[in-house]
């Protein structure tokens, strides 16, 4: 059996490789869409040389070549001379402070539609990075309870985050 | 691994993922079922941007000798409802009587901020203890000005200066 891939998959598979090289290598880092972009032409390659014959094993064999980018890319720039050391260290720019602001924003306003003790929830998981079993120790909660307030909060700060993209995304067209 | 079968498994999972907890073979299990799940990518996404959003509005605390300096970790807003103003409220559980705040990321602040630094200072003052500002910026400054409040709380902008000022005192 031959996997194929059609072309949404493809770009499904470049974002969240992106996020994957992001996570490993930094956003800063200035090949981020080449070390993608080769991730996945030798991912294709494989497909068309039928390498990859099971569909479930795709997105495993996926990230070993992603790993294998990533590898090859942090040898060749640790082998690579540093000319000017603050190129590694980009100063935030004045339109990453204003996303952390409208990120803020958008904190702010979900923070206000949730009830305290959802606000104390999501305080002590993300931010005091606390277990759940603390978490429901200390604040009295059952495991339903914990897990219906973690949802319930990650479903409304994601509501509220895209409605906000959205409307920033028209108003700069 | 089963990433469906707990919801509150996989959160955990993802946040240990982005706090870069995880070890190596758990790490390498998630990435490669991320990139066939969207529904798990997506829950990754969310807690991401929600984490970088709240980490934004943490308070980093540090100690130079007695005093305790409070500085916030993003722009921030002092205002009504804001969860910075919660932050800084939680920031004064502690029982310190020497404070600087470093206002230098606080973008806005409204009556509700002043009225939380003025209520920051009566505690503190009543400990016999004091508290001092760093770093406003021009707008917070002016403001400061205007409500008169910069005569009862002392600014600086020299993070040096502002610390021996509480050994002069």
């Amino acid at each position: 059996m031959t996997v194929t891939l059609e072309p949404s998959a493809v770009e499904r598979y470049r974002l969240k490789l992106r996020y994957k090289v992001c996570y490993h290598l930094g956003s800063s880092c200035p090949d981020l869409e080449d070390v993608v972009q080769e991730t996945l032409v030798r991912f294709l390659r494989a497909l068309q040389s039928e390498k990859i014959r099971n569909p479930e094993s795709a997105a495993a064999f996926l990230n070993g070549i992603c790993n294998n980018v990533i590898h090859e890319y942090r040898r060749r720039r640790w082998k690579e001379p540093v000319s000017d050391p603050d190129i590694c260290r980009p100063e935030l720019s004045a339109d990453l402070e204003a996303d952390l602001l409208e990120l803020r924003q958008v904190i702010a306003l979900v923070m206000t539609q949730l009830s305290q003790r959802d606000r104390d929830i999501l305080r002590a998981f993300f931010l005091e990075e606390k277990d759940k079993g603390e978490i429901c120790r200390v604040m009295g909660l059952s495991d339903i309870q914990f897990r219906v307030a973690l949802f319930r909060a990650k479903e409304r700060f994601r509501e509220i985050y895209h409605q906000s993209v959205k409307r920033n995304t028209t108003a700069k067209h | 691994m089963q990433f469906h079968q707990d919801p509150a498994f996989r959160e955990e999972l993802i946040r240990d993922y982005l706090l870069n907890r995880l070890d190596a073979d758990t790490a390498e299990a998630f990435e490669s079922h991320y990139l066939s799940c969207d529904e798990c990518f997506e829950a990754l996404s969310t807690s991401h941007i929600l984490m970088a959003g709240l980490g934004q509005s943490k308070i980093e605390l540090r100690r130079v000798e007695d005093v305790l300096v409070l500085q916030f970790a993003g722009p921030a807003q002092l205002t009504r409802q804001s969860f910075e103003l919660e932050e800084l409220q939680r920031a004064f559980q502690q029982n310190d009587t020497k404070v600087l705040i470093d206002l230098g990321r606080v973008i806005k602040i409204d009556s509700a901020g002043l009225g939380q630094l003025m209520s920051h200072y009566s505690h503190v003052v009543k400990k016999r203890g004091m508290l001092k500002l760093l770093n406003p910026s021009a707008e917070v400054q002016a403001l400061l000005r205007l409500t008169r409040i910069d005569s009862v709380l002392e600014t600086y902008h020299d993070e040096r200066q502002a610390l021996q000022s509480f050994d002069a005192a």
